[in-house]
């Protein structure tokens, strides 16, 4: 016991708290607690604003509703209503034959067959002697057992197009606004000025609302698509490809400018090597989030799947809106294994 | 011939790197500058491609001042190696010697990135020159150890046969042995062109051993100009300043 203190001695000694030379900053100050409470008090009174309360409220009492606690709520009975409506998913296509006058009999459409086991019958009266006619009428339908689903392939195709060529389209447009962006590359202050704001501008308009535009200059359909989102994009690969030019190693361009080299000369020797691994990477995440925003922007009428999607649901098909959301849902988590696996492979 | 002529150059701040500096560097001469960090060698060298513009006096390569107008055409015949040797990473060694010629490439083949194969194969033999073999010449420059990075800095410097190479500390970051290696090569590459070369260092036994001439240089003044045989412990003295011992 003895012992033991005497050994716990100077070991204390050696860990014992020296005198501090200077004052220290306090870690928790009386202005970061007043910044706190700041801070909570705007979060209290925007949650409020966005009825975060009641959102809270109606996902209880719908918890409690799939519990089987309670007998009913809102929110259970709208999710339960919309999932009725969704499924099953519309697969095939039916035609009244009679909408189809071109249609040659003995060489159907692939996997198609025709359908006449529908009948209706017409009973007419006539008044002269009333008797009763009744006339048989055999309706006939074109079935196209996986019509719909296939159609809904396309038209994901067509996203998938748009999705790509806006890509294209942003690429295109913002390498050389890139250029004109770099500070250590631009001609001109006011060039350098003018190539920030257009990619900035570029940038702050959503493509959904410049869909819209496009939509009325160029009509519905594809085109208007690959116009927004190649602008929308330019404003975000102008922005990085710029800055990646203004941060790139300046030793060998330094080298190369001693050697007499003109600017683009230098940007594409001793530059582009060495930015090309991280613009793949941003290319490649454009160009994913393209496609999905490809699905979305058809909505307003540009092309692609979300005008199909837009379409049934103002119709209310919600059984077409369940198959193109399951189409969708696949082909998102395709997209994300293959890009990753692309982004795995190119960028070493 | 290399004349500077009252040369003198500041920072940004006012205070003079170089004041009053005479030379005369005759062809085919291997000038070593010495002198303290500071002291104005990287500056000197500068002046010559124009990275940095003297605010007095006139550098002039065979008759030819040195000016805004005259920059370009005096680049193509000035060269440069630096302490850090300036490679692009991840270009092949192939590629970085081809940028020695970048000035003087139509821009189409600069863009595509596709070099004349008589310019290729001047490149593979200076590779070879500078002791770099066939696998080593098609590795990326990162790739490859600060020696022989240097020596692919060297081989660039060549491409295009200039008449002056400037040399920034180029083995400030190498092993000695190593240094030496790569200072040999500069120097007999330079020898067999008649190539006049300027580099600073900081070890003055390599600046015995390699240079011709030692110019040494002090808060931006020549303080001594004169063959290496000539440089004594009097001499270094009086480049470096008296070593004060705290």
């Amino acid at each position: 016991m003895n012992k033991a203190q005497d050994n716990s001695a100077p070991a204390q000694a050696a860990s014992a708290p020296s005198p501090c030379p200077w004052p220290l900053k306090p870690v928790i100050s009386r202005t970061s607690i007043l910044w706190m409470a700041l801070a909570l008090l705007l979060l209290g009174w925007t949650g409020w604003n966005v009825e975060m309360p009641a959102m809270l409220r109606l996902s209880a009492e719908g918890l409690a509703d799939a519990a089987g606690i309670r007998e009913q709520s809102q929110v259970g009975s709208g999710f339960r209503g919309m999932v009725e409506k969704l499924f099953p998913p519309a697969i095939s296509v039916r035609t009244p034959l009679e909408r189809l006058p071109g249609l040659d009999r003995d060489n159907l459409p692939a996997f198609s067959y025709i359908d006449s086991k529908k009948e209706s019958f017409d009973v007419r009266i006539n008044y002269d002697t009333l008797e009763q006619h009744i006339s048989v009428h055999r309706e006939e339908e074109l079935i196209e057992p996986y019509g719909y689903l296939l159609f809904v392939v396309r038209k994901m195709w067509e996203s998938l197009e748009i999705g790509i060529w806006g890509t294209l389209l942003a690429v295109m447009l913002s390498a050389p606004l890139a250029f004109f962006s770099a500070r250590n590359y631009s001609p001109h202050w006011a060039v350098y000025a003018a190539a920030r704001s257009t990619v900035a501008f570029c940038r702050t308009i959503p493509e959904l609302v410049s869909a819209l535009f496009f939509v009325l200059a160029y009509g519905f359909g594809p085109m208007a698509g690959v116009l927004a989102l190649g602008f929308h994009c330019t404003g975000f690969l102008g922005k990085f490809y710029a800055e990646d030019i203004e941060n790139a190693e300046r030793g060998p361009q330094e080298a190369l400018f001693a050697l007499g080299a003109g600017r683009l000369r230098v940007l594409r020797v001793a530059v582009l090597p060495q930015v090309l691994p991280q613009y793949i990477a941003y290319t490649l995440y454009i160009l994913d989030r393209n496609i999905r925003m490809a699905t979305i922007i058809g909505i307003v009428g540009a092309g692609g799947i979300g005008q199909e999607l837009k379409g049934r649901w103002d119709l209310f098909h919600y059984s077409h809106v369940c198959t193109i959301m399951i189409v969708l849902f696949i082909t998102i988590i395709l997209l994300d294994m293959a890009s990753a696996r692309i982004r795995r492979n190119i960028i070493r | 011939m290399l004349l500077f002529e009252a040369v003198y150059a500041r920072y940004g701040n006012g205070a003079h790197t170089l004041s009053n500096v005479c030379l005369e560097i005759p062809r085919g001469q291997f000038c070593v500058l010495l002198g303290t960090s500071g002291a104005g060698k990287s500056t000197l060298l500068r002046t010559v491609n124009g990275l940095v513009m003297p605010s007095g006096g006139r550098v002039s390569i065979e008759g030819e001042q040195l000016g805004r107008r005259t920059l370009p055409r005096i680049r193509r015949r000035v060269s440069m190696i630096h302490q850090s040797f300036n490679l692009v990473p991840r270009l092949s060694v192939e590629d970085n010697i081809l940028s020695g010629a970048l000035a003087v490439q139509p821009f189409w083949r600069v863009m595509l990135g596709v070099s004349p194969q008589p310019l290729r194969a001047k490149a593979a033999s200076l590779a070879l020159r500078m002791g770099l073999d066939a696998g080593q010449f098609a590795r990326r420059a990162a790739n490859l150890s600060g020696g022989q990075q240097q020596r692919v800095g060297i081989a660039r410097a060549f491409l295009l046969d200039p008449d002056i190479v400037l040399a920034d500390e180029p083995v400030a970051s190498l092993d000695p042995r190593t240094s030496e290696q790569t200072l040999a090569l500069l120097r007999e590459a330079a020898r067999e062109r008649a190539v006049t070369v300027l580099c600073s260092l900081h070890q003055i036994d390599l600046a015995r051993e390699f240079a011709d001439r030692v110019v040494g240089l002090r808060s931006g003044k020549v303080v001594y100009d004169g063959p290496p045989s000539d440089l004594d412990e009097a001499a270094v003295e009086h480049i470096y300043g008296e070593v004060q011992e705290r």
